[in-house]
């Protein structure tokens, strides 16, 4: 891990601007530690040595307190825009990594550091406050006030600054050999200390089930247990991890020990004045401070660090390029996949596998299969949010000419689409605004077509038990509507919206009988208007009503294709299994 | 130590004063964070010992201050070199115990915070697991897990972090003014008036700026939390909408706000740490001033103003770690504010259910492997299964009049409701979603307490039955039921401890999962990955059933059983439970599809609050209108 890591300073301006005050503040806060520790001295050696009163020294503390009082205002400088600068750095990384993340799409998300994403943005980057606050400062301090006081001991006295120079490089050889040495153990340690802690929260978790069945009071033991064991595993780990801050103290404070001594030797001796001795012992554990404070929050910096990391690992991942060519009307377009095949994330399995499908306009295909089959992977490659891994997805327009959709702007592609995903997204804002597409068309001409569609969807007798009718504002994803609800606001948008094709995907998933009837009108309306329909169904009813069933089927990966993992596949439907099981028997 | 601070971000709780503002009339007056501090048990020796070797170990980093400037001074006067030895001996043994003592320090104080974490560990899971059930019930699982993992190690960490750090500072800051008041009296006090504005007042002041920003922070985080978490979760539906930008947009208005709160905060914390900084120069400056004139007016020794003068730039080390001391005690105490409040919700008014700390009659000998095991540990606890206990013919008897549920402080949701529940009688609850009906079962199982009407069991009010009693006779299987980190086996045995393999696989079978079953690898015996994630929503739903199924209890509530199944599984599931042959169970059943119903003997459908309409399902479908037209739904085939 690189302590500054320069992809920090090209993602997040903040950081440069920050990086610029502190170094500068560390190179004035290292010519006032050097300025307070000779005044010091000087005014000391001339008091205890020489015995001058205080009003011919009073003009020297005159200028120590200005030092001092510089020093204190550094400080609070440097706190001050630390803060500052950690949260827009971390703002900034943040928004690009989301962006990113969002334009990688729902399939990228969804798997490998995709998940990831989600922890890094809401908490993990909150872990750099404690790098640009703590950490970085005494980085830049220990590049600026560590050399600096070394050339002025150096000055003063060289046996000292020999001392000092030998010393330091001592510092990071132990520190790397400590943590080499300790690595192995202390990874494994981490690792039973999070299986203890996990299995732990685990027994909380089950509390509401081992009550159900009368079970609760007996792994109280057992927490406990697991506590000990996750107390012997944490000190295992720490006797070893605090190892290297000992072996630190030890040597710094040594080292300073050992220049006091030897400056005592020589000045017993006459070999050294009483001022450059104070200075040097005042200037000492200066050389030294930094360093101790690099290591003391070099732990708490990394966890900020590797979350920077992450995030520059998501900022380099390429983005698909988007096509640019204009997407046909698809009110007279067909889609077609042809011979479609998707890898499923982690499973031996492709899903879907070999998936045709044609999309006419005016028709209405339902698509059914197994859970697991790929199904709504085939509505991701419809609506151009993946690439399938072999396989052509193409809008055919009007005049035949096949365009593949890679190579289409999806902003001319998306407009034409309505799509209800399993669970409904809604935007904040009112029931009125949202069915209409927006806070102008919500009056007007437009409104006995919405009170019709909503009659048809069952929305209207939900807007009519809220207090403000159309006027309620949902808020974010439609806070205060159940799914069922929320979900009927999202039909009525369909069947208002212009779009000529729409998907539905499992509109009755969450649905009792009622819910579904309202899902079933509102299909045969939008077949009725010539929409073009894609479903996704388990149920019969809604099947029934397709001009066209497509099957969604998965493969297993033949064996020995390509290196898999022995226990990837457990767990994994068997392709053959939905054809002569008894759910298989329903059709 | 756990650095994990993951109570930020979720806090929100499903009734919303379930954990928090619920404190007992005595609880209200006493500081959380020193009740929670109590229940951490810490060993008071272990605590001096830390202390102690804290204060052994800064000791040694101020007397190597003071001693080396002495030997200088004194040095400087050539006096014969082996006056000196001693200070040059002390020198190097004060270099070498710093690091010394700071090491031990270390491990004594987590080796007492990670003891009184697991004594807090175990008093909450006991009490939560005795106390009042909604206590647990209303907090979303995430949040309990946050209170258990997260701000238990908070609580702990003031120890290490605050307490210690303290103490430190107090008994160094004492002894070191002492010795220096004990060479110039008015030197020590400049020096404790500085420690007190380093130590206490720059302390407070970070608290401050962390208070402030935290507070005028929330707002604007739990708006960027959930714009983030919007754009992630939604990335898809967002980009075909055509709204990534405009959220994004969002995303960069909350991150905004966010800043402007940490620039309110920014000020206060900066003023604390250049006055951390100031006390030292003005106590090096008080010292002098001090110093020189009483040197010259012979009061003190010309080495002894070098002591004076150079001995406080150490004693500050213990003081500069108290603003981040101070911050990490306002944290604990947000986080003691949250377990005391889940504990107090736990312990309200709990007569019957609390229990003393369990005794280690059955700890498990096999100690080298802490797997969970919550089937085996709970033997002791385990109802005997029905034949054991030889049941009376009839049964045991669940019956409701006028029975209204609903959760504590809200509005019943579900009233004048009448049922009987006995072995033989099978019963199916339907009606819309969010109508009521996981709550009707979490009352009749006797977690939520009955909002009017009367509930018996076998003529008892169920509130007055012993718990164990009333778990022997019937169990509740919730669709948000548990599935353990362990085996396949093991979580079955929850339900029976004494389940062998077979009757795990014939459970398994019943349950339809027979071919999942046979595509394990180690069968019954392959392990669950956590919270069943390799587990299919289905899969868990089946799994939930035969592990209710494997209970001895005679009177079985079970909720949605079937879905994300395909209906004909589904269909097939809820009528073979519904109409089992042996009949010697009574089973109540929650579901959303009608058409395996005619195996129940009598259909329950709610609407609007009551009861809309019982029968069998044929009288159902001749008798009303709402049901018949579901149905029909339900059955329009291809």
């Amino acid at each position: 891990m690189k302590p500054l890591d320069p992809r920090l300073l090209r993602h997040a301006r903040a950081a440069r601007g920050y990086l610029a005050l502190t170094v500068g503040l560390g190179l004035l806060t290292a010519a006032l530690v050097i300025a307070q520790a000779i005044l010091l001295a000087q005014v000391l050696a001339a008091a205890a040595h020489d015995g001058a009163p205080l009003s011919e020294l009073l003009p020297r503390i005159g200028w120590l307190a200005l030092v001092i009082a510089v020093r204190a205002v550094a400080t609070g400088v440097q706190e001050r825009y630390a803060h500052r600068s950690a949260t827009r750095a971390v703002a900034e990384l943040r928004e690009q990594v989301v962006e990113r993340a969002a334009r990688l799409g729902p399939r990228w998300l969804a798997e490998g550091a995709g998940p990831r994403v989600v922890t890094l943005a809401t908490r993990g980057l909150d872990a750099l406050d404690a790098y640009f606050v703590k950490y970085l400062p005494q980085l830049v301090l220990s590049a600026t006030v560590t050399p600096a006081t070394l050339v002025v001991i150096l000055g003063l006295d060289w046996i000292s600054a020999a001392i000092a120079a030998g010393t330091l490089p001592l510092i990071p050889i132990f520190m790397i050999l400590i943590g080499q040495l300790t690595q192995g153990r202390s990874e494994r340690g981490l690792t039973v200390m999070q299986r203890l802690g996990s299995q732990v929260l685990d027994l909380v978790a089950g509390i509401a089930t081992l009550r159900a069945f009368g079970r609760e009071r007996g792994p109280v033991t057992r927490v406990r247990a697991l506590g000990d064991a996750h107390r012997k595993a944490t000190m295992g780990t720490l006797r070893i991890a605090f190892l290297s801050g000992m072996v630190l103290e030890l040597l710094t404070t040594l080292s300073v020990a050992l220049v006091a001594v030897s400056i005592g030797l020589r000045l017993v001796y006459g070999h050294m004045t009483l001022v450059d001795g104070l200075a040097v012992l005042i200037l000492a554990p200066e050389v030294y401070w930094p360093l101790r404070q690099v290591g003391a929050q070099f732990h708490a910096s990394t966890d900020g660090v590797a979350a920077a990391e992450q995030v520059f690992e998501v900022l380099e991942t390429p983005l698909p390029v988007s096509g640019t060519r204009r997407c046909p009307d698809l009110s007279t377009s067909t889609l077609r996949l042809t011979d479609v095949t998707v890898r499923a994330p982690g499973r031996d399995q492709l899903a879907p596998a070999h998936l045709d499908l044609e999309l006419p306009p005016g028709g209405t295909v339902a698509v059914t299969g197994p859970s697991g089959a790929g199904k709504s992977t085939g509505i991701e490659l419809l609506l151009g949010l993946l690439r399938p891994d072999s396989g052509s997805v193409e809008v055919v327009a009007a005049d035949g000419t096949a365009v593949p959709l890679a190579d289409i702007d999806p902003h001319t592609y998306w407009p034409q689409i309505a799509w209800l995903p399993q669970r409904p997204v809604l935007e904040p804002a009112t029931i009125g605004s949202l069915v209409a597409g927006g806070p102008a068309s919500a009056s007007g001409p437009g409104l006995p077509r919405r009170d019709e569609a909503a009659a048809l969807t069952g929305l209207d007798t939900v807007v009519a038990g809220l207090p403000d009718g159309w006027d309620t504002d949902l808020g974010r994803g439609g806070a205060g509507l159940s799914v069922g609800q929320r979900q009927r606001v999202a039909l009525t948008r369909a069947l208002l919206s212009d779009a000529p094709l729409v998907v539905l995907d499992e509109p009755t998933a969450h649905l009792d009988a009622a819910g579904e009837q309202v899902v079933l009108d509102t299909v045969r309306r939008l077949r009725a208007d010539g929409r073009t329909v894609l479903l996704v169904a388990h149920r019969p009813s809604l099947i029934a009503l397709a001009d066209r069933v497509v099957t969604v089927r998965a493969e297993t990966v033949p064996a020995g294709s390509e290196p898999a993992e022995p226990d990837a596949g457990r767990g994994a439907p068997d392709p053959v299994a939905p054809a002569r099981s008894p759910e298989g028997g329903t059709r | 130590m756990s650095a994990i601070d993951t109570a930020g971000v979720d806090t929100a709780t499903r009734p919303p004063d379930a954990t928090a503002g619920t404190f007992t009339a005595s609880g209200r007056r006493r500081d959380p964070l020193w009740r929670a501090v109590a229940l951490l048990d810490v060993d008071r020796r272990r605590f001096a010992l830390s202390a102690l070797l804290g204060t052994l170990a800064l000791g040694c980093a101020v007397a190597l201050a003071a001693v080396s400037a002495w030997l200088i001074t004194r040095a400087a006067q050539m006096p014969p070199v082996l006056t000196l030895s001693v200070a040059t001996v002390g020198v190097r043994a004060f270099g070498i115990g710093r690091g010394l003592f700071r090491y031990l320090d270390r491990l004594v104080s987590h080796d007492v915070a990670l003891r009184g974490m697991t004594t807090l560990r175990t008093t909450l899971y006991q009490r939560l697991a005795t106390g009042r059930p909604e206590a647990t019930l209303a907090v979303r699982r995430g949040d309990l897990l946050a209170r258990v993992g997260a701000d238990v190690d908070a609580v702990g960490d003031v120890v290490v972090r605050g307490l210690l750090p303290a103490t430190v500072a107090l008994a160094l800051g004492v002894g070191t003014v002492a010795a220096i008041a004990a060479f110039l009296p008015v030197a020590g006090a400049i020096l404790a008036l500085c420690l007190v504005l380093a130590g206490v007042v720059a302390p407070w002041l970070a608290q401050r700026a962390a208070r402030a920003t935290e507070q005028r922070a929330a707002d604007a985080r739990a708006r960027m939390a959930s714009a983030a978490l919007g754009l992630l979760d939604d990335a898809g539906p967002l980009a075909v909408q055509g709204r990534t930008d405009t959220e994004l947009d969002r995303l960069r208005a909350a991150d905004a706000d966010l800043a402007r709160a940490t620039d309110t905060g920014a000020g206060p914390s900066a003023l604390a740490a250049g006055l951390g900084n100031l006390a030292i120069g003005i106590a090096v400056l008080g010292a002098l001033l001090t110093g020189i004139p009483a040197l010259a007016a012979g009061q003190i020794a010309a080495v002894e103003l070098a002591v004076i003068v150079l001995t406080p730039l150490a004693a500050f080390e213990a003081t500069s770690v108290l603003p981040m001391a101070a911050i990490q005690v306002h944290r604990s105490r947000t986080a003691a504010a949250r377990l005391m409040a889940l504990l107090d919700a736990a312990d309200d008014g709990s007569g019957t259910a609390t229990t003393g700390p369990d005794t280690t009659e059955h700890r498990q000998d096999d100690s080298t492997d802490p797997r969970p095991d919550p089937a085996r540990t709970g033997d002791r606890a385990m109802p005997r299964s029905a034949d054991q206990v030889g049941l009376p013919a009839r049964g045991p008897v669940i019956t409701a009049r006028g029975l209204a549920v609903g959760w504590p402080d809200r509005d019943p949701i579900l009233s004048g409701l009448d049922l009987e529940l006995s072995p033989g009688r099978s019963l199916a609850v339907v009606g819309p979603s969010g109508i009521g009906k996981t709550t009707l079962l979490l009352t009749l199982a006797g977690f939520l307490p009955p909002r009017g009407g009367d509930l018996l069991l076998d003529g008892v009010p169920l509130a007055d039955t012993d718990p164990s009693a009333r778990l022997e006779r019937l169990s509740l299987t919730t669709e948000d039921a548990h599935v353990f980190e362990t085996t396949v086996l093991e979580n079955l045995r929850v339900a029976r401890g004494s389940t062998s393999a077979q009757e795990a696989r014939d459970a398994l079978v019943t349950a339809g999962l027979g071919d999942w079953l046979a595509g394990l690898p180690d069968g019954v015996d392959t392990a669950l990955g956590a919270d069943a994630r390799s587990v299919s929503g289905g899969e868990r739903r089946r799994l939930l059933l035969a592990r209710a199924l494997l209970s001895p209890a005679p009177l079985l509530l079970i909720d949605e059983p079937a879905e994300h199944l395909d209906p004909g599984t589904a269909d097939r599931l809820v009528g073979d439970l519904l109409d089992r042959s042996d009949r010697a169970r009574g089973v109540l059943v929650v579901t959303h599809r009608l058409a395996p119903l005619a195996a129940a003997d009598e259909v329950l459908l709610l609407d609007g609050g009551r009861v809309a309409a019982r029968g069998t399902h044929e009288q159902l479908l001749a008798g009303n209108a709402q049901y018949r037209e579901a149905h029909a739904a339900e059955l329009i085939q291809s």
